[in-house]
């Protein structure tokens, strides 16, 4: 038995049952909304004077700084990143000061990896497995001629295609929707990345400067491997509570206290081997603190990895042993 | 009937749910060609056994075995010979009755998928074919469901109670089709039932469960000869009768409601017991053969429980 068609049948089923149209018009409508929020925010601000001569006035003091030779080295790294990039700027003709399209994009990968993209990978996760209990299909769908492992595997197969889908047409829609409001160019603008927080103080050794979209590859793909994380451990919960209702409101107090956690209890560490500590990874990667002091983002990666494992594993195990008598 | 394979045989199956046994050491064998049904009250063990029939659920003891296959061994081997509907023919309702049959047919060999035009003819839902499921009648997604589970050009077949929820040219209809399947391409049916009526018309065999043990099997003429015929004697007065009738025919009830006396005797016995009533000077009023059913048998053989 081929396993194409069987995944078709879960990509299929997804499609019809309408939650996937969902899910994307909910990307396409928040993302709008936060697009015309910013977009007015900027607009109180007024216009302020020709932002080139500001931008080349700053340039100008920062070569002066460097001339003079009096700043410590860590510093005129520091400097001579911000010549380079305001430099870029210059020569693009792009308001360093504005957004662009590219950052834009690039800042979804941050802002929705709280929560957003985890949700609405709930969404499909809950109710791939428990769905086919709650409908008594589960019965005609394990007395076919496939093993149940192969079921299984071909409803995990829709499901990361699902999830993958969501986080790409989530950045394709806020890069049309910034680009909308800012302007289209700018992928090749430089951006510092590889920051470190050691102890109190950044560690910058590590930081260099890539081109905006390496950057936003990397972000994206943490952003997606987090979420892919996520929707694994709400098919798990599928798998187990056999209800769409359960699996989708554990999944939801799992993350509602991810984001509680940190914040109240910031120095219980044991919190950063929880799934939902290390979900904001593209976050801290890009540069901000991250939720427990000392995380990194290859420890996030490993502590990410692990639990979805585990939980295949359990989903796997489960499934193929467990009587049907729905 | 003696087979040379049995298409599906049960061997000993039992199961229990937390100390409560549902299915106790159940066994039988099922023929090509053959309607085999599975007749007992609800709650008596037909949906356990079938689920364990099918592979949804694991016996605790005993074996299936498909075409000779065993199931446990080698599952989809055994299910590529099985086409089911087990306890309600539940499809996807927001799929509409072509994408349902395609989507299972995607499960099965190449060349299932050709049969689709065919199998919608069989059970007349041709016209309806593109409309969702959710809009059919449980006539329908009956229909749809055999369509379904016949995709796979099954050896054997089981049906969960399928006469639920048609009307009488429904079932008819039904009965006709497995009939028809038996007869023209050997498949051998397996047919789940509470009503005995429907299993009396549509089986050869027949096995009656109650309380998850199978009390009695057996093709459905044997079932029937082994309860005697009877008669049903209304005379007046009732009192009287008995006083003649008791030393005649042995074993004789107490009147029913009507004040009739349900007799089991052979008919030679009848000229001659009318005779004496009416010399003792009671009145008949109708003497009737009463043809003995399935009913009668499992009245006998659960110790009067009725299904």
């Amino acid at each position: 038995m081929r396993f194409l068609p069987l995944v078709e049948n879960e990509v299929l089923k997804l499609w019809k049952r309408r939650r996937f149209r969902l899910v994307l018009l909910i990307l396409v409508a928040l993302i709008g909304i936060v697009v015309i929020a910013r977009v007015e925010g900027q607009r109180r601000f007024g216009s302020r004077k020709d932002w080139r001569i500001d931008t080349q006035e700053q340039v100008a003091r920062m070569r002066n700084w460097l001339r003079q030779g009096r700043l410590p080295e860590t510093q005129g790294r520091w400097v001579r990143f911000e010549i380079a990039r305001l430099q870029y700027h210059l020569d693009h003709n792009i308001n360093p000061e504005e957004a662009t399209g590219p950052l834009f994009a690039r800042g979804f990968a941050n802002f929705a990896s709280y929560l957003l993209l985890h949700l609405l990978a709930i969404a499909f996760a809950a109710d791939i497995v428990s769905s086919e209990f709650a409908e008594g299909t589960v019965k005609l769908l394990l007395t076919r001629p496939v093993g149940r492992r192969r079921v299984l595997a071909s409803k995990l197969a829709a499901l990361l295609l699902a999830v993958g889908l969501t986080v790409l047409l989530g950045g394709i829609v806020a890069y049309v929707f910034g680009g909308l409001a800012w302007g289209y160019r700018g992928w090749d603008a430089p951006v510092l990345t590889g920051f470190r927080l050691a102890g109190e103080t950044v560690d910058s050794s590590g930081v260099r400067a890539v081109p905006m979209w390496e950057d936003a590859i990397l972000v994206f793909g943490l952003a997606w491997f987090a979420t892919a994380t996520v929707a694994v451990i709400g098919f798990m919960t599928s798998v187990l509570l056999r209800s769409t209702a359960a699996s989708m409101g554990t999944m939801f107090a799992a993350l509602i206290l991810g984001t509680i956690l940190p914040r109240v209890a910031s120095n219980w560490e044991f919190q950063k081997y929880l799934f939902v500590t290390s979900l904001p990874l593209p976050d801290y990667y890009t540069g901000s603190p991250p939720p427990i002091a000392g995380m990194t983002v290859p420890f996030s990666v490993v502590v990410l990895a692990a639990w979805a494992l585990a939980a295949l594993g359990v989903s796997f195990s489960v499934f193929a042993r467990r009587d049907v008598l729905a | 009937m003696t087979m040379a394979e049995p298409v599906l045989s049960a061997e000993h199956l039992t199961k229990s749910f937390g100390g409560r046994v549902a299915v106790s050491d159940v066994s039988f064998e099922l023929g090509a060609g053959e309607v085999f049904g599975f007749l007992g009250p609800n709650g008596a063990g037909k949906t356990t056994t079938i689920r364990m029939l099918v592979g949804l659920a694991r016996p605790d003891r005993g074996r299936v075995r498909i075409r000779g296959i065993d199931l446990a061994r080698d599952f989809t081997r055994a299910m590529a010979h099985v086409g089911c509907i087990v306890e309600s023919p539940d499809l996807y309702p927001y799929l509409t009755g072509r994408e349902n049959l395609l989507h299972f047919a995607r499960m099965l060999p190449d060349g299932a998928a050709a049969r689709i035009p065919e199998l919608a003819r069989l059970v007349a839902l041709e016209e309806r074919l593109d409309d969702r499921v959710s809009t059919y009648s449980l006539g329908m997604r009956q229909r749809l469901g055999i369509a379904q589970a016949l995709l796979g050009a099954p050896d054997l077949l089981i049906l969960d109670e399928p006469a639920n929820g048609l009307d009488p040219a429904g079932i008819r209809e039904i009965r006709r089709l497995v009939r028809a399947l038996a007869a023209e391409r050997g498949m051998g049916v397996f047919v789940s039932s509470h009503l005995l009526s429907e299993v009396e018309q549509m089986c050869d065999r027949v096995a009656i469960i109650h309380r998850g043990r199978t009390l009695a099997t057996g093709p459905v003429s044997e079932l029937l000869s082994r309860s005697a015929s009877g008669f049903r004697i209304l005379a007046r007065p009732a009192a009287k009768a008995a006083e003649v009738l008791g030393p005649m025919l042995a074993g004789l009830p107490e009147p029913d409601a009507d004040e009739a006396f349900l007799v089991s005797a052979p008919a030679e016995a009848i000229p001659g017991a009318v005779r004496a009533l009416v010399e003792a000077g009671v009145e008949v009023f109708a003497v009737e053969r009463r043809a003995s059913t399935l009913e009668d048998v499992f009245l006998e053989v659960t110790g009067g429980e009725t299904v």
